[in-house]
């Protein structure tokens, strides 16, 4: 069952298409990776889904409700984690939790002690003395400290530190194995990478590509680097094979997914050395996606 | 070898005052259009009004000599000539518009940028310490200079004589070039923008009040005021010129002392430090009207102090009321009335004033109170709170409903100020009831102005700054309604123009009640709107 599901959703400020045509499903339980560039549209599909913005058209749904008209009910179930976080400035850290918390529908104290100890995160601080890193981890605690069962994480690590952004790579994965849904927006593909069952790709409001990691890879092409007996002239040849480089007896070539096997094939014919094959990494995906020159 | 310009800690100055200007391109022509064109249609509405020696001289005798005119405006001199006239009736618009314009400009140009952090993105560039602060202050100067300029003008133009305007012009420039180094001191106490607004602003409130109460009592407290250094300059008396220099003294220590306080503190930082606060938070905070209200507890306590202390000063004046019958026999000719009934009469019109006076500061209050949905909005603190399952509804309510309860509970603090400040000075607390309830009359005007910056805020968020102007013609119409000689449909659009004007005249029921009706459609369309539109900017 999908926990959200937006079909050709438009949003247009002015004469801004923030979002045109989107579509995007999430699946029950899974950590579905968000990403695309600043401007790409993430924070608006966020702000749609928690009913802030009303979608131009399209149709919307979320935990089985309509995010607009059905706002307040369905914000039981969610956590949401913003990518700019903004607190009262005098509202101490720990006050900003427990009136979040509150609004919700209240905490799990055990939680919110341990968040708060995880995150390394002293809630006696004026929020208008917390460093933007801190902020986060305010509006962090605040989220995870409660029970949803659904997580919309807007660029939720911006400002953390390694040491943080590892915890928080632990919390998800709990908030995973507890059957959570979670929507994680992103532009740090290692991230995305580490946490991810699925990922969509958003570019100028549309999503261009969705799916699990492996599918996105099937679609793209696996660099391959080999050494052989006898040089590899024919590779060129093979259906499937771009941008064949020989140097003597070593070959590099990229091959679509499909291929992948004439590919192999043809160099085993020939006496294989050295083998070596990589798919691409989410960031060379990404970057594809976006036209650019990808170094092999 | 090529060498850099040198660098001082106020370079790049002209870069930063080029950026205000752009930044408020708008925000300043409003400022001075809007003060400006009050203060000269005030001034060219006077000499037609008193065209005869006749009418002159009964001003100097009743009009000018009124403790509501003393409180209000001090004691100008030459009020036998039509430029103490003028002087008289512009001065309390025009001086405290030229302290608030200051202190409004000057913060958000420095403690609002370094709060922000924008000021920090700025201070990386080749910027010296002391150039926003410099910055800031040219541009406080320079706009109360425009103002002073203004001012001059329109009396010249009203065919005043040139040394009465040239001194007047000077002082209320000079007012606000100190109000400029007061704010500048201020910005360098507190690390928040609103609590320099409120230093700056306490500061303006005390310095207009003792000037008011000095010239009340006709002693040495006016001596202890800006305010009454400006005045003291006498313009259209006998001219005078060192009371200027008190200003440019006051000025020059407070910027000195401000430089010393900037030189001594960190960027971001002030004097008045952040405690730290509860890890938890208190039963208040479990509902959208406790939070609501707790994010403008500051706000909130800062009004009430200082609205129950203006109500003590201004009803400790009460008692002192009647004496003018009998230093002025014309005022009781002019009340029509004499004796007893004279003199309650007198301290009933002074009291309807005062009652009024205060609820348009209170209308003041209830706007930025109200608004504050727009700042949570704009700051993305809305969006985290409508993330949860509180409704948009109930989160518009909760603020908007604080806001008017807030309002109530100063109108309360008004009046008991009021009679607290008699109590004290006559021995009498009888009249504790009567002036609550007095107070209380004007409430449904304040509540109205509220509740149109929430249907605003509602329907037409952008537009927010009309409640502003609300504010400001209400002001208008209620210090200057009469001198303007406005139409009755403009000062219709003035929620008080249709209540009683209490103890004068009997309390009617009929305005009230619509005026309480007339709230509550505005709310509710405030909140139609705001379920109906994007709740967050773009």
């Amino acid at each position: 069952m999908s926990v959200i599901e937006l079909h050709d959703v438009v949003k247009t400020f002015g004469a801004t298409h923030a979002l045109d045509h989107l579509d995007l499903t999430v699946e029950q339980g899974e950590v579905h990776g968000f990403l695309g560039p600043n401007g790409a549209g993430k924070s608006t599909t966020i702000r749609v889904l928690l009913g802030l913005l009303k979608a131009d058209s399209g149709t919307a749904t979320m935990l089985g409700g309509d995010p607009w008209h059905d706002a307040a009910t369905l914000h039981r179930r969610l956590a949401y984690v913003p990518g700019d976080v903004s607190l009262w400035p005098n509202l101490s850290g720990g006050e900003v939790i427990d009136v979040l918390a509150r609004m919700r529908g209240g905490l799990d104290e055990a939680r919110r002690r341990e968040m708060l100890e995880r995150f390394d995160l002293d809630p006696t601080k004026k929020a208008r003395t917390y460093s933007k890193g801190n902020r986060q981890k305010v509006a962090l605690v605040a989220a995870l400290a409660s029970r949803a069962d659904l997580y919309l994480l807007d660029e939720p690590t911006s400002g953390l530190d390694p040491l943080m952004e590892a915890e928080f790579q632990e919390a998800v994965f709990e908030l995973k194995d507890e059957g959570a849904t979670i929507l994680l927006s992103s532009h740090i593909l290692a991230e995305a990478e580490a946490l991810a069952d699925r990922i969509s790709i958003i570019r100028a409001g549309r999503v261009v590509q969705s799916g699990t990691l492996a599918e996105l890879r099937h679609l793209t092409r696996t660099t391959v680097i080999a050494e052989t007996d006898r040089p590899a002239t024919q590779i060129a040849a093979v259906p499937g094979v771009h941008e064949p480089e020989l140097h003597g007896n070593r070959v590099t070539f990229d091959v679509d997914s499909d291929h992948l096997d004439a590919a192999v094939t043809a160099l085993a014919g020939l006496g294989v050395r050295s083998l070596a094959a990589h798919p691409p990494t989410l960031e060379e995906l990404f970057l594809r996606q976006y036209g650019e020159d990808v170094p092999a | 070898m090529s060498t850099s310009p040198a660098t001082s800690s106020v370079t790049g100055v002209g870069h930063l005052l080029r950026l205000i200007l752009r930044r408020d391109r708008v925000r300043l022509p409003v400022w001075v259009v809007g003060l400006g064109g009050t203060i000269v249609a005030s001034a060219l509405a006077v000499p037609p009004l008193y065209d005869t020696p006749e009418k002159i001289a009964g001003y100097a005798r009743i009009v000018g000599a009124t403790p509501v005119s003393y409180l209000m405006s001090g004691r100008q001199v030459g009020l036998d000539t039509l430029g103490g006239i003028v002087a008289n009736e512009i001065s309390q618009v025009a001086q405290l518009g030229v302290c608030l314009m200051v202190v409004f400009l000057v913060v958000r140009h420095t403690r609002a940028e370094e709060e922000s952090g924008r000021a920090e993105l700025l201070r990386s560039t080749v910027l010296g310490r002391h150039a926003a602060t410099l910055a800031g202050l040219a541009y406080g100067f320079a706009a109360a200079l425009l103002i002073g300029a203004i001012t001059a003008i329109s009396m010249l133009a009203a065919g005043l004589d040139l040394a009465g305007t040239l001194t007047y012009g000077t002082g209320l420039a000079l007012l606000g070039v100190a109000y400029t180094a007061v704010t500048l001191v201020a910005v360098q106490l507190s690390t928040s923008a609103r609590g320099a607004l409120g230093l700056a602003g306490a500061a303006v409130a005390v310095g207009y009040l003792v000037r008011g109460l000095g010239a009340v009592e006709d002693n040495a407290l006016v001596w202890l005021s800006p305010f009454g250094w400006a005045q003291g300059m006498d313009a259209f008396g006998d001219e005078r010129w060192w009371p200027a220099g008190l200003l440019l003294g006051f000025t020059a220590l407070l910027l000195a002392l401000a430089a010393r306080l900037m030189a001594h503190r960190d960027f971001g930082g002030g004097l008045l430090t952040t405690r730290p606060g509860p890890a938890r938070a208190g039963w208040l905070l479990s509902t959208p009207f406790g939070v609501a209200t707790r994010i403008q507890r500051g706000l909130l306590i800062g009004w009430a102090v200082g609205l129950f202390l203006l109500g003590m000063l201004y009803g400790a004046v009460i008692p002192t009321v009647p004496d003018l019958i009998a230093s002025n026999p014309e005022m009781a000719d002019f009340v029509g009335a004499s004796g007893q009934a004279a003199e309650d009469a007198l301290v009933d019109a002074f009291l309807g004033y005062m009652f009024l006076f205060m609820a348009v500061i209170a209308c003041g209050f209830v706007v930025s109170s109200v608004l504050r949905l727009r700042s949570e909005e704009e700051a993305g603190r809305a969006e985290v709170v409508l993330a949860t399952p509180v409704s948009r509804t109930s989160w518009m309510a909760a603020t908007t409903g604080v806001a008017l309860v807030a309002a109530t509970k100063l109108t309360v603090i008004m009046g008991l100020g009021l009679a607290v400040g008699y109590g004290l000075a006559s021995g009498e607390w009888d009249q504790v009831v009567p002036q609550v309830a007095g107070q209380l009359a004007y409430l449904p005007g304040v509540l109205v102005v509220g509740a149109l910056a929430a249907a605003l805020y509602g329907l037409i968020p952008r537009g927010t700054g009309l409640a502003w102007a609300a504010v400001a013609l209400i002001a208008v119409q209620v210090i200057l309604g009469q001198l303007l000689g406005l139409p009755d449909a403009v000062q219709a659009v003035s929620p008080f123009w249709h209540l009683a004007a209490v103890p004068v005249d009997d309390f009617e029921v009929v305005p009230y009640v619509s005026l309480l009706l007339l709230t509550a459609a505005l709310v509710a369309a405030g909140l139609w709107g705001y379920r109906r539109r994007d709740a967050v900017a773009g």
